[in-house]
């Protein structure tokens, strides 16, 4: 079929019509093969413009549409909505940008205008090539597997269960509440964490709409958002298969090993505690030395196992000084050293609990290197001196790290493993909670090392993502310029299924060719660019249409 | 019925992404931004840590996004005048000030401001360069549609001027727009309206405004960005380059009474940016207890320490004038030294807007001791208020990063959807 | 001034970062020779290499593929791939017999649009001191 293609020129005021000819452009363009229509308008994207576009397209019964106006970065969706208006496929059209590129940086307007009628030609040669694209659906499942029953995945669950959907909520324990779960006071309040988790885990078992699983464990997961299938093996031998739309992973931290450092005296003196030992003697109600004996002085240590891991836990210090006031409470007598070597205790409300720790007569001492011994700790501090100082209690700060199941789960998930480990977000800045894999999103000490408060905010974060996207009764919309693979011309040899970072392309083992999930293509094209065989392609941006375009630019 | 629509105050990365999705979700937006551009705080910035991402193409996508949303409706020069009601049924009175220009009819060409005989210190630039009265605050700022700033506008102080009428060809300039109030029904309000810079000028040791070359973080952030007042060149007042730089921290922290969280990367990055431009630049960071939290950051430190910095933890630290130049007078725990500069930028502390107590008292909402807006819970409810319906995100609530303050940002979005309000 | 070798160039530009990096230097107004034609892609890591040499084969003085700096990308690491498929395109133009500096990756962000000018600029002058690509008019595809 032979196209009619109608070309627009705007003249955007005199910004582009002072700096190019436009009716050399106008008489130029209308010479040309398939060019049924070559219109010129002061300003295409006024009301005025609009209509006139709109009425040329149906007055002509064009099939194609060239506009040479202004970057389609501004106004390619405005025309686009013409071209849907008049009746034409908006895919059909193309905008070419004859003002920033042309007459906004090409001083000479002979020049500006060759350039202006190369960049017409350009998209008229394109054009015939393009095809209808169409916006297409895809039914989703609402219902949520939440993995992790701590603090994040409990919150993200009450969150999530509104009536209308299911949660099915995956422990490893036999108990909901997690780390949270394991610590007497909260900071900066000193308010009783048992009470808190409770009322979470309350909430959690009284909510029609979540289904909790207590020592259960993820063993498979299939499909893609929206439409996920999960098998879950539930105690010794029960098995279960959940479908869902999203899951989210929220399965915490693990304490770096100690005794990976013998230079701490883990395990090889007495008294030497780990911060959760430490808290579980605090739930207990009492600071005792093994001999039963209340300690008479005490040193925390920060930072243990921070080297080791590269990165800074980010709530070690706060915990530490809450700490000191556990025992100046219980112990006021008692003569607390914080040995530290920087301070992190940001936001609005930490310094003051730093002040109000130091002045209950607290000291703190800046290290440089540190050694436990038998009743005492040996340290550097910054300008070289070695001191000792003596307690009969050391309490260690571990690193966070993933928890133990991370790789496991990174893998069956096909999400990658960052920096330290840690789960890898979709975007550092502008999307924490998410993962390249879409439908997978994470939650607290899951994407890297966090407070309780941020752990909170990720997981009520996960909850909005999910509670705006994957909408029960409302379709999921996809991508249009998607990639698409030719069976014919696929050689199998799966390099793409490697470059594709959003794992949007699966192998067909049946027929030994690579398939693309259009739910996840985003579109970017670089299995174009990897593909050997010349069988992938991106919609819109397909090697035809661009190989169009470059011939012109060099006719 | 309660009401499903939104107001979100605060068109930073904060307010836009939370206005985004809950227009994703189906919900009406009405997002009120203060100034004439969108995109905060963030868009000053020429790039962000720890992968040194270019601040502008993170941020440019999403906000054409929302430009182009239909569900959101943007008012910009706009303040929140007046709430009343409560969840569900918030009645909310907003000024929407007169950009005179018209928003539809402008096409963005830029040809108002050459006429224009008025020319005054910008700020978006931190004061580094001039505008006209009718202006875009930067090359790039969306909506590209620039406003008149009535204060200088020598039109609107009494003298017959329409040189920047007579200029524009698409008769967007409409001298007669008036201020409106418009009423807005919403059954939840956001609070995304970010925080101002410690003004360094309040502590005198620090000698800034009283040394020409002692700039304040947002300053040098301009002054480095592409888009800004030197297109990304480094240069001291009297145009040349500087051969030693010293970035002071915790500016503004004692005064405060709290770490803002976010200075330490960012000094450090700043690092980078001045290895960038100047291979040989002498950098000293003067700082007291490096806190750089999370999983990413600490490598950041590392790799900056490798391209040549000195790191000084000081006690206290005064800047004076030494010769013709300046040089940083300071204290360590073992020693006072003096080391001359020709260049030092500070590290301010973020403290809360300006306008937050009268917000505050618009809201109903209270704020805490440092004038943040107080969370109805600090641990366990950080993005609610004393108020059911009213959330508050990103830095309004307390000093953070742009990760912190996005996800605080999708968390009322969370909280807003869950509830079905 | 108009009979000097004026290059003909070939732009791929990254919808995300070089092109918004283009319209930028455009609203500037930054001045710019009219050797580049542009081509938008929505990542630099969708420009094969067949794309390339095809262009060259069609008689272009140079390529140029611009996108998002390395860490910045839209869709994560696409620029990664871009850049390590042009280090490997770099040498087979070699064979062809072209000068593989008329092949140039650079990457420009969105802010920049002075930056934009510098590099179409430097590209051309450098294309213009290479001269016509030799292969023009000996081949057609």
């Amino acid at each position: 079929m032979v196209e009619k293609i109608g070309v627009y020129v705007c003249e955007c005021g005199p910004n582009i019509a002072d700096n190019v000819d436009i009716d050399k452009v106008m008489e130029t363009i209308s010479s040309l093969p398939g060019v049924e229509v070559v219109e010129r308008h002061k300003l295409l994207c006024s009301q005025n413009g609009k209509k006139f576009l709109k009425e040329s397209i149906q007055e002509h019964g064009l099939t194609r549409i060239v506009v040479a106006a202004c970057s389609p970065k501004q106004h390619e969706v405005t025309f686009m909505k013409v071209c849907e208006e008049a009746g034409i496929n908006p895919y059909l059209f193309q905008l070419t940008n004859i003002r920033e590129q042309c007459a906004w940086i090409i001083t000479d307007k002979e020049l500006a205008t060759e350039r202006a009628i190369r960049y017409i030609r350009a998209a008229l040669r394109r054009v015939p090539f393009h095809r209808d694209l169409a916006k297409k659906e895809i039914e989703t499942n609402p219902d949520v597997l939440v993995i992790g029953g701590g603090i994040a995945g409990m919150e993200a669950s009450l969150l999530l269960a509104g009536g209308d959907r299911k949660i099915y909520l995956i422990e490893k324990t036999d108990v909901l509440g997690g780390k949270v779960k394991e610590l007497d006071k909260l900071l900066p309040r000193m308010e009783s964490s048992l009470n808190i988790i409770s009322q979470k885990i309350q909430e959690v078992e009284q909510s029609e709409d979540i289904k909790v699983y207590t020592k259960s464990e993820v063993e498979e997961v299939l499909g893609f958002l929206g439409n996920f299938v999960v098998k879950v093996k539930i105690g010794e031998n029960k098995e279960l298969e959940l479908r869902v739309g999203a899951i989210v992973v929220a399965t915490g931290f693990s304490m770096f090993d100690l005794k990976q450092l013998p230079r701490y005296g883990y395990g090889q003196y007495d008294n030497v505690y780990t911060a959760l030992e430490f808290e579980k003697m605090n739930i207990d109600g009492k600071i005792l030395l093994k001999d039963g004996k209340p300690p008479k002085s005490i040193g925390i240590i920060h930072c243990v196992g921070r080297e080791e891991r590269g990165y800074c836990s980010g709530v070690c210090c706060m915990y530490c000084l809450k700490f000191a006031n556990y025992i100046k409470s219980k112990l006021p007598d008692a003569d607390v050293s914080e040995f530290y070597q920087e301070l992190s205790i940001p936001g609005k409300a930490h310094q003051k609990f730093y002040e109000d720790t130091k002045a209950k007569g607290v000291n703190f001492i800046r290290y440089d290197e540190v050694e436990v011994m038998d009743k005492g700790i040996k340290y550097k501090t910054e300008s070289g001196e070695e001191k000792t100082s003596s307690v009969d209690m050391v309490v260690l700060a571990p690193a966070i790290e993933p928890s133990g199941d991370t790789g496991k789960l990174a893998e069956m998930l096909r999400v990658s493993q960052g920096d330290g480990g840690f789960f890898q977000e979709e975007h550092p800045k502008l999307a924490p909670v998410s993962t390249s894999m879409e439908g997978i999103f994470i939650a607290g000490c899951t994407q890297g090392p966090k407070n309780i408060p941020e752990s909170i905010v990720q997981a009520q974060a996960v909850a909005g993502r999910i509670l705006s996207s994957l909408i029960p009764g409302k379709k999921l919309e996809l991508e249009v310029k998607t990639s698409e693979i030719s069976e014919a011309l696929c050689i199998g040899c799966q390099t793409c299924l490697e470059v594709c970072t959003y794992g949007a392309i699966y192998f067909d083992e049946m027929k030994r060719v690579s398939v693309v999930n259009e739910v996840l293509c985003r579109g970017c094209g670089n299995c174009v660019g990897s593909c050997p065989s010349g069988a992938a392609s991106v919609k819109h941006f397909t090697t035809t249409q661009l190989h169009q375009e470059v011939v012109e630019a060099l006719r | 019925m309660d009401n499903g629509n939104i107001l979100v105050i605060g068109a930073g990365v904060a307010g836009i992404n939370a206005s985004l999705s809950l227009a994703d979700s189906g919900r009406k937006v009405y997002l009120v931004e203060q100034t004439s551009y969108i995109g905060g705080t963030v868009i000053k910035f020429e790039k962000v840590f720890s992968n040194m991402e270019c601040a502008t193409c993170m941020v440019a996508p999403k906000q054409q996004e929302l430009l182009a949303k239909e569900n959101i409706e943007l008012f910009t020069i706009s303040e929140v005048l007046k709430v009343e009601g409560s969840l569900g049924n918030f009645v909310v009175k907003v000024k929407k000030k007169a950009r005179y220009v018209d928003l539809k009819a402008c096409i963005g060409c830029s040809a108002c401001f050459e006429p224009c005989p008025v020319s005054v210190k910008n700020e978006f630039e931190e004061g580094l360069s001039e505008r006209k009265a009718i202006y875009i605050p930067c090359p790039g700022a969306l909506p590209n549609i620039p406003a008149i700033d009535t204060e200088n506008c020598v039109r609107f102080n009494g003298k017959d001027c329409k040189l920047c009428k007579e200029a524009c060809m698409f008769e967007a300039i409409d001298f007669e727009q008036k201020d409106e109030e418009i009423e807005l029904k919403v059954g939840a309000i956001v609070v995304a309206t970010g925080f101002s810079s410690f003004d360094p000028k309040e502590i005198p040791k620090y000698g800034y405004k009283k040394f020409s070359d002692v700039y304040s973080a947002l300053e040098f952030e301009r002054m480095f960005a592409s888009n800004g007042p030197t297109t990304g060149e480094i240069k001291l007042r009297n145009g040349e380059s500087p051969k030693s730089v010293a970035i002071v921290h915790c500016v503004g922290r004692e005064e405060k009474g709290y770490c803002s969280a976010i200075c330490c990367m960012n000094s450090l990055k700043f690092v980078h940016y001045l290895k960038e431009k100047l291979p040989d630049v002498k950098i000293s960071e003067f700082c007291s207890d490096l806190c750089i939290p999370g999983k990413s950051y600490e490598k950041f430190y590392e790799q900056t320490k490798t391209m040549g910095v000195d790191i000084i933890r000081f006690e206290d630290i005064e800047i004076k004038e030494e010769g013709k130049g300046i040089s940083v007078k300071y204290k360590t725990d073992t020693k006072g030294s003096s080391l001359p500069v020709d260049m030092v930028i500070l590290s301010t502390a973020i403290e809360p807007k300006k306008d937050a107590s009268k917000l505050a008292k618009i809201l109903g909402i209270s704020q805490d001791e440092h004038g943040f807006f107080a969370e109805k819970h600090s641990e366990i409810a950080s993005v609610d208020t004393s108020t059911e319906g009213i959330f508050i995100v990103g830095c309004a609530q307390d000093p953070k990063d742009i990760q912190n303050s996005v996800a605080q940002s999708e968390a009322a979005v969370g909280k807003i959807l869950s509830r079905g309000t | 001034m108009k009979d000097e070798f004026a290059p003909k160039i070939v732009g791929f530009l990254c919808n995300w970062c070089t092109y918004a990096a283009a319209d930028l230097a455009g609203t500037s107004k930054l001045k710019m020779p009219p050797s580049l034609a542009v081509i938008r892609v929505m990542c630099s890591s969708r420009v094969d290499p067949v794309l390339v040499l095809r262009a060259f084969l069609r008689g272009a003085d140079g390529v140029l593929v611009a996108g998002c700096h390395p860490g910045d990308c839209h869709y994560e690491k696409g620029n990664y791939y871009a850049r390590r498929r042009f280090a490997l395109l770099k040498s087979v133009i070699e064979t062809l017999g072209l000068d593989s500096e008329r092949l140039q990756l650079s990457w420009i962000g969105a802010s920049e649009g002075p930056r934009f000018q510098q590099v179409v600029t430097e590209f051309t002058d450098k294309i213009k001191k290479l001269g016509q690509n030799p292969m023009q008019k000996k081949t057609s595809l």
